[in-house]
């Protein structure tokens, strides 16, 4: 029996009980008709309406698990049709689990809703999403390899860690022109997805394209740490300062390290906030040693910290703290 | 010494970000600035070009009919950075460029991608109001997530805007800290409004805070707050 229906007066919710049936019903608005659209357990879907307003249902896998669902109407309950149908179905299926209040849609202001995912419950592995994302024999040109332009430092650091990678654990990313090529198969979720046109898209860390250039850098990610390294080199086209690389540059490479490792670490998407400390400029064509950590991951977000230094540690670049927002992405249909 | 140390460092050629062609109105009585004769000949990128969208010319008139009045100021931008290394070392000096000879392209980041590919923007500056203002265009080359920008890319436009913001109250300035919140992601090839100003001065750090908008003022993307230290030390002298 659902026990409570909204109280706001441009958004509202349902509950459910909290053990329940495993699907999960998911009440989606379309103007002027309510829908109900049945969900397997595999399948996410996030709606986007018109004032904003996200609809996004969940599955529980296992019972014993925390199942959540946050369903947010534009117009107040009244205006819900009165079909016997669909009041039966939003009782047996609806299961809320806490924090909706956190979820309060202010009118006027859209916000994609957060929703919980157990990593263990939901969503892919870091394995699976490593191997999905390290494919080999792509045909697709790998920028994240040495070249004539990287100093002796990068060069160095860069086979010490290769050689991790086969006695440590670590990996080594592939750097693709377009976020596009890491996640083929993959889409994001209906409602956020852009028109196309994308033939010429380039990923922002990989815009410039003469070698040295611009940014010069390789992603190393730990699969059970939750750890990266990340050896940046900026080239004169990143410069601000004279001599020195522009603050908006390690910010973006900063942004991208966390991007990568907070998808693989559990398919965070979107960043959310972003808190910079700068300390030192960057000296152009030297090389920078991100260090980036997963803190912890909680109520559907990530959090992330980075400190920037040089090789041996005696320069601290920059410090900053990030958080992700985790948003599984989904197949694309078969054509 | 010192004080000419530091008025070559104000000079507009150590700027970080877009930067004006005439001294920052708070500094009437320095000398006016070096000419540039030694470097190629510069090209003001503020200004419409076939790879901006109909959304960016209309808000650039818009902008314009506002600096009838004289209120409103567009800031010019340019491409190259001055050779001017030496004074960043009186507030670096732990710093070691590379010589310049190993770069001989060295261009201003958020200008250093071809026309429409990557940062289109023009800056406004309100010196009544006491605020800066940029419509930005983020190209093809700024993608993030599939469709959508890079927050690298807003990032450095907001760093960009904010420095702006305060180069006209407190001179050239560096970045200390940098704190942005984003709400809603920006599609690729769209255009945003950000709107900075200055919040505070507390001894030698200013304060300064932006938001990201889009066109029509509806949907807000991002918010940061920064705050700035300026290089020159001898500004409020």
């Amino acid at each position: 029996m659902p026990k409570h229906i909204c109280s706001s007066p441009s958004a509202g919710w349902g509950l459910g009980p909290a053990k329940g049936p495993k699907h999960l019903w998911v009440l989606c608005r379309t103007s002027p008709a309510l829908h109900l659209q049945r969900q397997t357990a595999a399948e996410s879907r996030v709606t986007e309406r018109d004032r904003g307003l996200y609809c996004i249902g969940r599955t529980k896998v296992h019972p014993e698990s925390a199942p959540l669902l946050c369903c947010f109407l534009k117009s107040p309950p009244a205006v819900l049709p009165a079909q016997p149908q669909s009041s039966a179905m939003l009782k047996r299926g609806f299961q809320v689990a806490g924090r909706l209040s956190q979820h309060r849609v202010l009118p006027g202001v859209p916000r994609v809703l957060p929703r919980l995912n157990l990593t263990s419950a939901f969503g892919s592995s870091t394995d699976s999403l490593v191997s999905r994302f390290c494919l080999e024999k792509t045909g697709l040109k790998d920028y994240a390899v040495p070249n004539a332009s990287w100093c002796p430092d990068m060069l160095s650091l860069y086979h010490e860690l290769q050689e991790k990678t086969k006695t440590d654990g670590w990996v080594k990313l592939p750097s693709f022109k377009s976020n596009r090529d890491h996640i083929q198969g993959l889409k994001l979720p209906f409602g956020l997805s852009v028109a196309s046109g994308e033939r010429d898209w380039r990923i922002f860390t990989r815009c410039v394209q003469g070698e040295g250039q611009g940014y010069e850098y390789v992603i190393f990610f730990h699969p059970s740490k939750k750890k990266s390294i990340c050896l940046f080199q900026p080239g004169p086209y990143l410069e601000g300062a004279p001599g020195f690389a522009h603050g908006g540059s390690l910010a973006a490479m900063m942004d991208e390290t966390f991007s990568k490792t907070a998808y693989l670490a559990g398919e965070g998407l979107f960043t959310v906030s972003l808190n910079i400390r700068f300390k030192n400029l960057i000296p152009v064509g030297s090389l920078a040693v991100l260090n980036v950590d997963v803190e912890k991951i909680e109520d559907q977000k990530l959090y992330m910290s980075c400190i920037a230094q040089s090789r041996d540690q005696q320069t601290v670049y920059a410090k900053c703290s990030g958080v992700f927002f985790q948003l599984p992405l989904e197949k694309e249909s078969p054509q | 010494m010192l004080r000419s140390g530091a008025l070559r460092l104000c000079a507009p050629g150590v700027l970080r970000g877009p930067r004006r062609s005439a001294a920052p109105p708070t500094r009437e009585s320095r000398p006016p600035p070096r000419s540039f004769a030694s470097e190629v000949i510069r090209v003001d990128l503020s200004l419409p070009n076939p790879s901006w969208s109909k959304d960016m010319r209309l808000l650039f008139d818009q902008f314009m009919k506002k600096t009838e009045d004289g209120s409103w100021k567009r800031l010019p931008s340019y491409k190259y950075v001055s050779p001017q290394r030496t004074e960043v070392k009186t507030f670096f000096p732990d710093g070691k460029p590379v010589k310049e000879d190993h770069m001989p392209q060295a261009q201003l980041f958020p200008r250093s991608l071809e026309e429409g590919l990557g940062f289109e923007y023009a800056m406004f500056h309100n010196h009544v109001e006491n605020r800066t203002v940029c419509i930005f265009q983020g190209g093809p080359y700024l993608q993030g997530a599939s469709g959508f920008l890079h927050g690298g890319a807003i990032a450095t436009m907001m760093d960009s805007t904010l420095g702006v913001c305060a180069l006209t109250a407190g001179g050239v300035a560096m970045t200390a800290n940098l704190n942005i919140n984003f709400r809603r992601p920006i599609p690729l090839c769209s255009v945003v409004v950000i709107n900075s100003q200055l919040d505070k001065v507390e001894g030698r750090k200013l304060f300064v805070s932006c938001n990201v908008q889009s066109v029509d003022g509806k949907t807000l993307h991002s918010k940061a707050t920064s705050k700035k230290m300026p290089l020159c030390l001898f500004s409020l002298v």
